[in-house]
C-alpha cells in the first residue's frame, strides 16, 4: 500500500473512532468496532477490561456517595455542635443559601444543599459534603446585614461547589473502597465486603471530620472559597464587599487569635480581607447594598438576641 | 488509480459516519436524587415533569449552563447542566481518562460503594451518632417559588441589583 493509502486508512480508522466517540458506553463501542472487524477480539477484551478497572482519585466519588458521606460527617458535626431549633430563622437561612446555590457553579447536587443554624457562640461556618451547610449562631450574630451572611453561605457553598471536602479523603481509603467496588457486582455486599467498605468510610469520615472541624482548610481552599463567595455574591446581586467586612470585623478578634472557629486555617482574616479587597477592585461593576435587605436581615434574626 | 477508488470510498463513509454521529442526539443521564425538568431555562420557572436519577433524557439544545431536553416519555424541558452526566469520550484523553469515565458511571448506575447499606453499617457501629437532624435538615425544603419571592423582595438578580 502507498503512503498516501496507509495514511487514508489510518485517517478512516481514526473517524470511526470518532463514531465510538458519540457512544456513550465503552463496552458497547469496543463491540461495535470488534464487528466491524476493525479490533481484534484481545483488543476489544482489553479495552473492556480496562473500562471496568477502577482507580482512585476523589473525582471518582459518585454525586451519591459524596450524599452518604456528607450525611455521617453532618452527624458527626452535630455531635460536637446542637442544631439550633428555630425554624423561622432556619427557613431565612435556607432561602437565603437556595439564592446563593441557583446562582453557583454547581447548583444541582444529589439531594440538594440544607442550611442549619448550630446553637454555640463560636464564630464558625461549615459544609460537610453533599451540600450539609451550617453556621452558628455566634458567627450570625457578628454579621451587620444580609451581605455579610450571604457572604459567608456564599464561601461555604463554594467549598461544596469544588468538593474541598472530598480533596481532605486519603487515597488509601478510596484504593480499600473502590477494591471492593471493583470485585462486587451487586448493589448489596456480603459481610465481609461491607466491613471492609465500613472501615473505609469510617477513615474518609474521620479524614474530612478533621479537616473541617480540627485542622482547617488548606489555604489554597481557603482563598479558592473566598474567590468563589465573590463571584456567586455578585452574581445574585450582594455586593461583595459583606465578605471583607466581616472579615474585618474579625482582624483582631480573640476568637480568630486562637485559631479557633471560622479562622482555624492559617490565612488570617487580615491576608483573607486584602486578597478580596483585590478581587472586588478587578470587577468592572458590583450590586451595592439595599436597605430592604439589612432590614429583613435584622427581623430575621431578631430570635437571636 | 486503482487503489484510489477504495480509499476514496472508505472516506466517505468515514465522513458521513462522523456527520451523522455528530448530529446523533447525545444521552444524558440524571445523577440527582430527583430534579425538575422546567419549561424556561430558570430554577423558578414552572416545572414539566419531575425526573429521577437513572432516568435517561435526550439532548436538544444548550444555553447558558442550562440544557433543553426530551424524555423518553416525550416531554421536553430545561434541566440544569450539574442535574445530569453529560457523556464525554475524549480521545485525545490520556488512557487513565478513559478508565476514569467508565467506571465513575458504572458505579453511579449500581449504586455501589458508599451507600444506605454502608451507612447502616456504620450506625450499628457508632449508635450514640445521631441522624435525626440530618434528616430533619433534608425535610427543610425551599420551593423555587419562594425563593423567587425572596429575590424580588430582596431585589436581587434580575429583580434589581443583579449583573
Amino acid at each position: 500500500m502507498s503512503n498516501f493509502g496507509r495514511m487514508a486508512h489510518l485517517l478512516a480508522a481514526f473517524m470511526a473512532l470518532l463514531f465510538l466517540a458519540s457512544c456513550s458506553a465503552v463496552q458497547q463501542g469496543a463491540d461495535v468496532l470488534a464487528g466491524a472487524g476493525q479490533i481484534s477480539k484481545s483488543d476489544r477484551q482489553s479495552i473492556t477490561k480496562t473500562s471496568q478497572a477502577v482507580s482512585s482519585t476523589f473525582s471518582q466519588i459518585t454525586e451519591e456517595q459524596e450524599y452518604y458521606i456528607g450525611r455521617s460527617v453532618a452527624a458527626l458535626i452535630l455531635a460536637q455542635y446542637p442544631a439550633y431549633d428555630n425554624a423561622a430563622l432556619n427557613t431565612y437561612i435556607n432561602t437565603l443559601g437556595q439564592a446563593i446555590v441557583y446562582s453557583s457553579d454547581r447548583p444541582e447536587i444529589y439531594a440538594g444543599y440544607h442550611f442549619l443554624v448550630l446553637s454555640t457562640e463560636e464564630v464558625n461556618a461549615l459544609s460537610a459534603p453533599g451540600g450539609f451547610i451550617f453556621v452558628s449562631k455566634g458567627l450570625i450574630r457578628r454579621c451587620k446585614n444580609e451581605e455579610m451572611l450571604a457572604s459567608i453561605l456564599a464561601h461555604e457553598v463554594g467549598h461544596v461547589c469544588s468538593k474541598h471536602g472530598l480533596k481532605a479523603i486519603k487515597k488509601s481509603r478510596l484504593v480499600d473502597a473502590f477494591k471492593v467496588i471493583g470485585t462486587e457486582a451487586a448493589r448489596r455486599y456480603g459481610s465481609e465486603q461491607l466491613a471492609q467498605l465500613t472501615t473505609a468510610f469510617e477513615g474518609a469520615l474521620g479524614d474530612v471530620f478533621e479537616t473541617l472541624v480540627v485542622r482547617g482548610y488548606d489555604r489554597k481552599y481557603e482563598y479558592e472559597a473566598d474567590d468563589l463567595a465573590v463571584k456567586f455574591d455578585v452574581a445574585v446581586g450582594y455586593a461583595p464587599k459583606g465578605l471583607t467586612d466581616f472579615l474585618q470585623t474579625m482582624i483582631g478578634d480573640s476568637t480568630t487569635a486562637s485559631g479557633k472557629g471560622w479562622f482555624k486555617t492559617h490565612p488570617s482574616a487580615k491576608q483573607r480581607m486584602d486578597k478580596a479587597k483585590s478581587r472586588i477592585a478587578a470587577l468592572s461593576s458590583v450590586p451595592a447594598e439595599a436597605q430592604v435587605r439589612t432590614k429583613r436581615f435584622e427581623q430575621s434574626v431578631a430570635a437571636l438576641n | 488509480m486503482q487503489l484510489k477508488r477504495p480509499i476514496s470510498l472508505t472516506l466517505t463513509i468515514s465522513l458521513l459516519i462522523l456527520i451523522v454521529s455528530l448530529l446523533v442526539a447525545e444521552t444524558l443521564t440524571v445523577k440527582v436524587q430527583s430534579t425538575s425538568l422546567r419549561n424556561t431555562p430558570k430554577f423558578y420557572a414552572p416545572t414539566v415533569q419531575s425526573v429521577n436519577a437513572g432516568e435517561k433524557l435526550e439532548k436538544i439544545s444548550a444555553q447558558g449552563g442550562w440544557i433543553q431536553v426530551r424524555t423518553s416519555g416525550g416531554v421536553v424541558g430545561w434541566v440544569h447542566s450539574s442535574a445530569v452526566e453529560v457523556p464525554k469520550f475524549d480521545l485525545l484523553a490520556s488512557n487513565k481518562g478513559l478508565k476514569t469515565q467508565a467506571s465513575a458511571s458504572e458505579v453511579a448506575l449500581a449504586g455501589k460503594g458508599f451507600n444506605k447499606q454502608v451507612e447502616d453499617s456504620f450506625r450499628a457501629k457508632h449508635k450514640d451518632v445521631s441522624f435525626v437532624w440530618v434528616d430533619r435538615m433534608l425535610q427543610i425544603r425551599i420551593a423555587a417559588a419562594q425563593v423567587e419571592e425572596f429575590m424580588k423582595k430582596g431585589k436581587l438578580g434580575e429583580f434589581g441589583g443583579g449583573k
